[in-house]
């Protein structure tokens, strides 16, 4: 009688099924950690739920769409737009309209999510899909949905490892910036882009809850540990590859879902940090 | 180069010494009418800011000091008149408060420094070129803030803080510094010290200062010229402490006490017409 293979056996043979979604867990978790540094450091966390929400209400509008007006739109073409518009709107001023950004973040939230159970009731053979974009179904990604995120992924990264130090010092410091000629409005659009583009097409592929994880546990992670900025978003880089690329093998080898599992692996980090950061003060102490 | 004459001793302002000369306009406001949404704050500004001249503008709150200062800044358009830079490369820096930058931030003090490097599209270049780098080790060393340059900004105290401030300043080689309550959250001591540190900045590296001040006294001590903004009785008052505190529209705010204790002097350093 042949012994049944191991787990990790079984794990290797059927690489090519995982290769996907572990490369777009990787893309997409150090892309987010990457920009989790500026949500979290901004103080825009909210920001992202809301966008990720946002990316979800998107995709049941591109099924509505298809299934009841006969025009047909692709998910991660709704998701980023939605998540496109998200981003906009959060970056106008709210006094303007006599809110704080915490009402207009409260509104953009509760709509999108509100909106995209109505739609989903409507569209009942697609509603796996609109959970899967809600809590996350990574377990496989299609290549398009990966060619896309990682396209999104390059260009971010290029964009943001080349602008890297007007973009710290738009955000860091703005009234500075402004004054030293720097042009703070498009580097803010280019980071609030960035966030809207990734958060977009990561939600489709991944689901709303790992990317929310991403883009803010990676920072809080890193942050914990107090290095130099750059080094906080090295480390928050790979905070979100970590939280991508781990979470899958715990959902793989322990048989959960894997957006809950790359949550809760991203959330682990940030207590592995806290550990690690209290263990450093207690040395220093002792110093 | 025009420049205003020789200032005289002045026991209201020290900081001045008696042969020092302003140098050229570095900023003209003309006519200028501050304000939101086409409602003017007060009354039309003329004046001039020239090198070498320390500024202090005083002010309760929402007098219209922050507007005038944005309105400086090119954060706001005015409401009419003009706004004349004393020559079109002319750099401008400003200094937020010490708590002005966020507590969470892990930056250290040198990164801080480096970024009064940045100008316009230098970002662009991805990397400090190695003169930026000297730059910002020079600036460190004048502001004597090299002991503390790989310190995190948050753990530094209120003076350690003022000085990377302060070396920024200089790494930005501005030609026209505004500060924003530098001194917020200082002790008297270093308070006085930050004032000092700033004269000797506008002196020697022949800086316009601006510097939006809460403490009267030290603005007094220290500013060649004093600007008071009252929106409520409309007022645009720039002078001497004498001339600024003496004025009715001060003492309708602050009372007469400042009045009384301002030294007599010869009216200096203004240029407001």
């Amino acid at each position: 009688m042949l012994a049944e293979p191991s787990q990790w056996q079984q794990f290797v043979d059927g690489f090519e099924l995982f290769r996907d979604p572990l490369l777009c867990a990787l893309l997409a978790g150090g892309v987010l950690g990457f920009l989790s540094v500026y949500v979290v450091l901004r103080r825009m966390v909210f920001v992202s739920a809301a966008v990720a929400q946002s990316a979800g209400l998107g995709v049941a509008l591109a099924f509505y769409m298809g299934i009841h007006l006969g025009f047909e739109v692709e998910p991660v073409i709704g998701a980023t737009a939605l998540a496109l518009l998200a981003t906009l709107l959060l970056m106008m001023d709210p006094t303007r309209l006599r809110l704080t950004r915490e009402s207009l973040l409260g509104l953009a939230y509760a709509l999108s999510g509100g909106a995209a159970v109505l739609v989903g009731d409507r569209i009942a053979q697609e509603s796996h899909d609109i959970q899967g974009i809600l809590f996350g179904t990574a377990v496989l990604v299609t290549p398009e949905q990966l060619r896309t995120v990682a396209i999104a992924s390059i260009l971010v990264m290029v964009i943001h490892l080349w602008w890297y130090r007007g973009i710290t010092f738009a955000s860091f410091d703005r009234i500075g910036a402004l004054v030293q000629g720097l042009p703070v409005r498009l580097l803010d659009g280019v980071l609030m882009v960035s966030i809207g583009v990734m958060v977009g097409v990561c939600a489709r592929a991944l689901g709303a809850l790992p990317v929310f994880a991403f883009s803010t546990l990676s920072a809080i992670a890193a942050l914990m540990l107090d290095l130099r900025l750059p080094w906080t978003f090295f480390v928050a880089t790979l905070a979100g590859i970590v939280s991508g690329v781990g979470g899958y093998m715990f959902a793989y080898f322990f048989d959960f879902p894997v957006g809950g599992s790359q949550t809760v692996v991203a959330a682990m980090l940030v207590g592995l940090a806290m550990g690690a950061r209290a263990l450093i003060q207690l040395v220093q102490r002792a110093r | 180069m025009k420049t205003d004459e020789p200032v005289g001793p002045d026991a209201a302002n020290h900081s001045v010494p008696p042969t020092f000369t302003f140098g050229e306009p570095l900023l003209t406001c003309t006519e200028l009418v501050i304000g939101y949404n086409d409602n003017a704050m007060l009354p039309p500004i003329n004046m001039v800011i020239r090198r070498g001249q320390f500024v202090a503008v005083v002010g309760r709150n929402g007098s219209g000091k922050s507007t005038w200062f944005k309105t400086l800044l090119g954060m706001i358009d005015p409401v009419s008149g003009t706004i004349t830079r004393g020559h079109p490369e002319m750099r401008s820096a400003y200094v937020p408060q010490t708590s002005g930058i966020d507590s969470l931030l892990p930056l250290r003090a040198r990164e801080l420094t480096a970024w009064g490097r940045l100008r316009n599209w230098s970002f662009l270049w991805p990397f400090a070129r190695k003169a930026d780098r000297d730059a910002v080790e020079v600036a460190l060393e004048t502001a004597g803030a090299k002991a503390i340059a790989n310190r995190p900004y948050r753990e530094l105290s209120e003076g350690q803080k003022q000085r990377t401030l302060l070396a920024r300043l200089i790494a930005t080689e501005a030609d026209m510094v505004l500060l924003d309550e530098p001194t917020a959250a200082m002790d008297a001591v270093a308070e006085r010290e930050t004032m000092q540190r700033l004269c000797v900045l506008a002196r020697q590296r022949g800086l316009g200062v601006v510097v939006v001040c809460h403490d009267l006294e030290v603005a007094a001590e220290h500013a060649d010229v004093l600007l008071f903004v009252d929106r409520e009785t409309s007022a645009f008052v720039v002078g001497d402490a004498r001339t600024v505190f003496c004025h009715p529209a001060f003492r309708r705010q602050y009372g007469d006490e400042y009045c009384h204790r301002a030294p007599e002097g010869p009216h200096r350093g203004s240029d407001a017409r």
